[in-house]
């Protein structure tokens, strides 16, 4: 294995048209991930996350920068990264009126490998992504889990050097997108460097060793999700009040309007805000408190979410934009 | 090498997929059964007036229906395409080294062994009905529906990438179908229509293709139009494909 990144960008750069005007999708993104990495691309819809993975995946020309996958540049040999990469859409990708297994062989096939190598790496894949049960069925009668299994064995067909996963889970229940990130973690014990393009702040956290938060087209901030978390430069509390249920609510508006409170939810059933430094934060909570005549009966500093990473670089909270489910 | 490896496994492909589901042969054989039964028998009496060759009406009538068939069998694939822009199938092969004719290519291909079965069985049908089959010149006559349905299926699948959408895809569709049918005399001749019709009409591949047929139908090789026909429908034909492949190449989906 090498040291050589296997994605390398240096001011990508890629505008579209629009009724509005111009729209900058990516604007200006220099990136580098290494071999046997989980990277992640954590951002809202219209980030540019997308439209980033296209230009590395030979979808779509870059305007101006560079890019180099797996060694080659993605607009003087297209073809040689196309065959050294894996591409999970959004939208999936197998082909539904074929077999698992079907689809499976013919993109080895596409990809110039011989049917016999075809037919082995198959067999290796419905293994590897516990496809054998319905891998002779037609996948229109897949489930939307079993389905995207069967996406990511067809992206993995060729064995790529670097495996692009977009949005892999969205539309997922939540016991299937276990089953994914199951999955993907242990592509990644064995070895595989995977690309992935999340909104989910929990996916992020999970699969990734790495991310770059990315908004506007812009990367605003990269790192381990731990040290992320680390870089947020306020405090964040969970705490309980006596008389919870009643108090909560009202307390919640409250704190929400306050100036030193910076964010403010519920969590397990706690009360979880964010002040800018605990040490003048906490009185000023206490008088709050006093101010209703309700005392605290917990309190405990927690550890900042990549939520509060992405409140604090974007002034937005990533949450707030895209509900859970 | 590779690039005709290629055609033949996504022909192979899209040709699994219909005999899994052989209803496209009901479906497509029905418009010109109905046309044969419900519409044929009102021509009876037309034998030998002018546009209708002597003997009887099905020899003027079957040729123009051929290309009915060759014409519907490409024009409507763009649903199918768009089914596969939708599951991301497109895309994904696009991130495969094939090249992007192969992806069109295999389609095609698909489509022209469908309509030609679908032509073998109306034909044999139409036999007992009265048509007299000139089999030199229905061979003849094969090739110039392969390029209808090359063009029509080329087209049809290059619209479906560019739009992505039904709602978008069906106005065009219905919008070119009708004009292009009552334009090319398949339904009743040309030389019926006023003056300004038929010069219209001239501006329709399909046109020539009907007009030929008639004359192969009859066992005219040597024959003007059928001259006509091969001389708009090749670099016609040419010409759609290299523009349905550039849209393939340059597809955003």
């Amino acid at each position: 294995m090498s040291a050589d990144p296997v994605v390398m960008t240096e001011n990508l750069k890629k505008s579209f048209p629009s009724r509005k005007g111009v729209v900058k999708a990516v604007d200006g993104v220099d990136l580098l991930v290494m071999p046997g990495e989980v990277f992640g691309f954590l951002g809202p819809n219209g980030a540019g996350k997308t439209t980033t993975l296209r230009m590395l995946t030979t979808l779509i020309p870059p305007d101006s920068g560079r890019a180099v996958v797996a060694g080659f540049d993605v607009l003087a040999e297209p073809d040689q990264v196309r065959r050294n990469i894996g591409y999970v859409g959004q939208n999936g990708g197998s082909d539904l009126p074929a077999t698992g297994r079907e689809n499976l062989l013919l993109q080895g096939r596409l990809y110039g490998m011989t049917a016999a190598d075809s037919r082995a790496r198959a067999d290796e894949l419905i293994e590897l992504l516990d496809l054998t049960e319905f891998a002779d069925r037609v996948a229109y009668t897949y489930s939307g889990g079993q389905r995207r299994r069967l996406d990511v064995a067809v992206g993995l067909m060729n064995r790529p050097r670097v495996l692009f996963l977009d949005e892999p889970t969205t539309g997922l229940d939540p016991q299937n997108r276990a089953n994914l990130w199951a999955q993907i973690n242990k592509l990644q014990a064995e070895g595989a460097t995977i690309f992935i393009t999340t909104h989910y702040l929990d996916e992020a956290d999970v699969l990734c060793d790495r991310l770059a938060i990315m908004d506007e087209g812009k990367i605003v901030d990269e790192g381990t999700p731990e040290a992320l978390k680390k870089e947020v430069a306020y405090d964040c509390i969970t705490i309980s009040v006596e008389r919870h249920e009643e108090n909560a609510a009202a307390l919640l508006d409250l704190l929400e309007h306050k100036d030193f409170v910076l964010e403010v939810g519920v969590e397990d059933g706690h009360i979880r805000l964010c002040v800018g430094d605990l040490a003048s934060g906490l009185p000023q909570l206490m008088r709050v408190l006093d101010g209703q005549g309700v005392a605290m009966e917990t309190v405990k500093v927690v550890e900042a979410t990549l939520d509060d990473v992405f409140l604090q670089k974007t002034g937005y909270s990533l949450r707030d934009l895209t509900p859970e489910g | 090498m590779k690039l005709f490896v290629d055609i033949g496994l996504l022909f192979k492909r899209k040709m699994l997929e219909t005999l899994r589901n052989p209803v496209f042969i009901i479906v497509s054989m029905s418009t010109p059964i109905v046309y044969l039964v419900l519409f044929a028998p009102l021509l009876n009496k037309l034998a030998g007036v002018q546009g209708f060759a002597p003997g009887h009406v099905l020899n003027t009538f079957i040729p123009g229906l051929l290309v009915i068939i060759a014409f519907l069998s490409g024009l409507f694939v763009g649903y199918n395409m768009i089914d596969e822009v939708k599951n991301g199938v497109l895309e994904r092969m696009r991130v495969t080294p094939t090249s992007r004719f192969s992806l069109l290519a295999g389609r095609v291909l698909r489509d022209l062994v469908n309509m030609t079965v679908v032509v073998v069985l109306f034909v044999l049908i139409a036999i007992p009905f009265g048509y007299d089959l000139n089999v030199p010149g229905f061979l003849v006559e094969l090739v110039l529906l392969a390029m209808i349905l090359i063009t029509t299926s080329s087209f049809g699948n290059a619209l479906g990438v560019i739009l992505g959408d039904e709602d978008k895809l069906s106005p065009i569709i219905q919008g070119i179908n009708l004009p292009i049918i009552l334009l090319s005399g398949m339904l009743l001749p040309m030389e019926l229509a006023p003056k300004w019709l038929q010069v219209i009409a001239h501006f329709n591949p399909a046109y020539y293709v009907v007009e030929a047929g008639r004359q192969l139908a009859a066992g005219h090789f040597l024959n003007a139009k059928v001259g006509y026909a091969f001389l708009f429908m090749v670099p016609f034909t040419v010409i759609v494909v290299i523009w349905a492949t550039r849209t393939f190449q340059r597809a955003v989906s």
